[in-house]
């Protein structure tokens, strides 16, 4: 129906736009890739040539970021996925009483700012907050949850994974459970009367029927972990030292503070590159091997 | 196992967990209502609470008489409201005009759906800079205008996918036969495929609001006065500046979340579906 312009008129305007936003700044990155431009002292780029390049292949503290940023995709994720999917089964489950109030209160980590999330865990974890006095009165070591380096049985590298996986968790159940929800109860109904247990209902219908759920999942995780920002600001800062520095922050860092060993907006820009090199790398094998995106879209 | 004892396991187990989802959230709201001498205690409710910490940071600013501290937040709460309804608005109606293109016109194909459902995996922190320079260039910067501007690289995609979605269950036949009694395709747009999906746009509208109310990076370094800082960007920038006035910090954090969970709790039947673009439904 229609003709082919009139569907061109309607999608333009975005068009036009999002070149404004997105393209504009990508094309304005990789020009920035061979500038130097120190944030305080200069006003003009200089051109550099491959120099950036030269200070990234030297530069331990990016190669800790990239690493850093990858271990704690690697670490939550998993964990996100295989918690959430048994809150799933929870959340589903006849038995449970209170469901809708208990799935209301699973929103809150979803839906309230990432910065007030910090923020709010910020005052537990403080040094003198209620979680050590609380420690300290059942007569256990108070920690230092936000400044213990590497080696500390509480590394806050470690505590940031577990309120990773605390924020996230309920969002891979929701969905999960959603995804359980969209299976026609009469395929259960059958089992029953065929006489499947509850597992055996789990395992050989729920699982394998949600499967594309939880890919889909999969992939929005993987998005936003590898986007992590907001917490790390507010609860460390990126440190103790570098800790907790992962890519994302490591190019705040080094493009718009004075806090790292070097303030560039073009070494920023050579990092940003590398950030979006590896978020599409890792989006598009997710989207190509394991889903099927054209089938989801338009069928 | 008896079935009632495996239900009450099962309640039981599952709400041990919802406390502990629901107790930080609860010292938040806790701590704004503390004075100034329990803002360090252990105890989750105040002893002698107080409104002071929600009076001083809206009306007067200042903490326990101290001016200067903590400028009052009503400017900066006007900001995030302001951005985020406009961002809301003009992002959920270009978005359903671009998805109604994509769906029904398949116009860019699908690599276009596809490069637009690629935005939304751009980490913010990496065009962060063009933006900065680009608001400059044009006078946006350190403008409510500018974060209008800038924020749909966030919420469009979002808005763009949530709408294909919505037009999906949209009959094609009713479209067609006004096609055939002369209507142009705008019209059929306006008149009859956007009314139907009516419940959508109002959803990706609140999606697009609730995304822009909780950004922070963006504002941070492309609105860092008063004149245009969202509230959000502020509770950050300020609680790392004086970390530990945690009476008037819960109090702002209160205000900001409040809102937002009430809207999260009303949709949320579309919750899940918005969040992963009308993948899972």
């Amino acid at each position: 129906m229609g003709s082919r312009s009139s569907g061109l008129l309607f999608i333009a305007p975005a068009t036009v736009y999002l070149v404004a936003l997105v393209i504009y700044p990508t094309v304005y990155l990789y020009y920035m890739i061979f500038h130097s431009l120190n944030p305080l002292f200069d006003v003009t780029p200089r051109f550099v040539g491959l120099q950036n390049i030269y200070t990234l292949l030297q530069d331990p503290d990016a190669s800790y970021a990239i690493l850093a940023m990858l271990l704690l995709t690697g670490i939550t994720v998993p964990v996100q996925l295989a918690l959430g999917s048994l809150l799933a089964l929870l959340f589903t489950s006849p038995h449970l009483r209170g469901r809708l109030v208990l799935r209301s209160v699973m929103l809150i980590p979803l839906s309230i700012p990432a910065v007030i999330v910090g923020l709010n865990w910020k005052m537990i974890f403080f040094t003198y907050g209620p979680l050590n006095t609380f420690l300290s009165s059942i007569g256990l070591e108070p920690q230092p949850w936000l400044s213990a380096p590497f080696g500390h049985t509480f590394n806050t590298f470690f505590v940031l994974a577990v309120l990773d996986i605390w924020q996230w968790t309920p969002f891979v159940a929701l969905a999960v459970a959603a995804g359980i929800e969209s299976i026609p109860p009469y395929i259960q109904e059958a089992a029953a009367l065929d006489g499947a247990t509850r597992l055996q209902m789990i395992r050989h219908i729920v699982f394998p029927l949600s499967k594309t759920v939880i890919i889909i999942v999969l992939l929005f995780r993987l998005i936003d972990s590898l986007k992590i920002f907001d917490i790390i600001y507010m609860l460390t800062f990126g440190g103790p030292g570098n800790l907790t520095t992962t890519l994302p922050f490591y190019i705040y860092k080094v493009g718009f503070t004075l806090t790292a060993a070097r303030a560039d907006i073009g070494y920023a820009s050579l990092l940003a590159v590398i950030l979006l090199l590896i978020a599409t790398f890792l989006v598009l094998f997710v989207l190509t091997r394991v889903l099927n995106v054209k089938r989801v879209v338009w069928e | 196992m008896d079935k009632r004892i495996l239900g009450l396991v099962i309640t039981l187990g599952a709400w041990a967990l919802g406390i502990i989802y629901l107790l930080p959230f609860i010292w938040m709201i806790g701590t704004s209502f503390k004075p100034i001498g329990e803002w360090g205690l252990p105890t989750l409710f105040p002893e002698s609470p107080t409104s002071r910490n929600y009076l001083e940071i809206l009306v007067t600013g200042g903490v326990y008489g101290v001016r200067g501290h903590f400028p009052p937040i009503l400017r900066y709460l006007l900001n995030s409201v302001v951005v985020s309804v406009t961002v809301a608005i003009l992002t959920s109606l270009l978005g359903a005009f671009t998805a109604y293109g994509i769906l029904r016109y398949r116009a860019g194909g699908t690599f276009f759906a596809n490069w637009i459902l690629s935005l939304r995996m751009i980490p913010p922190v990496v065009i962060l800079y063009p933006l900065v320079v680009l608001t400059k260039a044009i006078g946006l910067y350190n403008t409510l205008g500018g974060l209008v501007f800038v924020y749909p690289v966030i919420t469009l995609p979002i808005v763009t996918w949530f709408m294909i979605g919505a037009f999906k269950s949209v009959p094609r036949e009713t479209e067609e036969a006004a096609m055939l009694d002369g209507c142009t395709p705008f019209q059929v747009f306006t008149r009859i495929a956007l009314p139907q999906a009516s419940i959508g746009l109002a959803t990706s509208a609140i999606f697009a609001f609730l995304f822009s109310w909780s950004e922070f990076l963006i504002p941070l370094l492309l609105a860092p006065s008063e004149s245009a800082m969202p509230l959000t960007a502020f509770a950050g920038y300020f609680s790392n500046q004086y970390g530990i006035l945690w009476g008037p910090l819960s109090a702002a954090a209160v205000i900001i979340s409040l809102p937002v969970i009430v809207i999260a709790i009303m949709i949320q039947k579309y919750l899940i579906r918005g969040l992963t673009l009308g993948f899972i439904r």
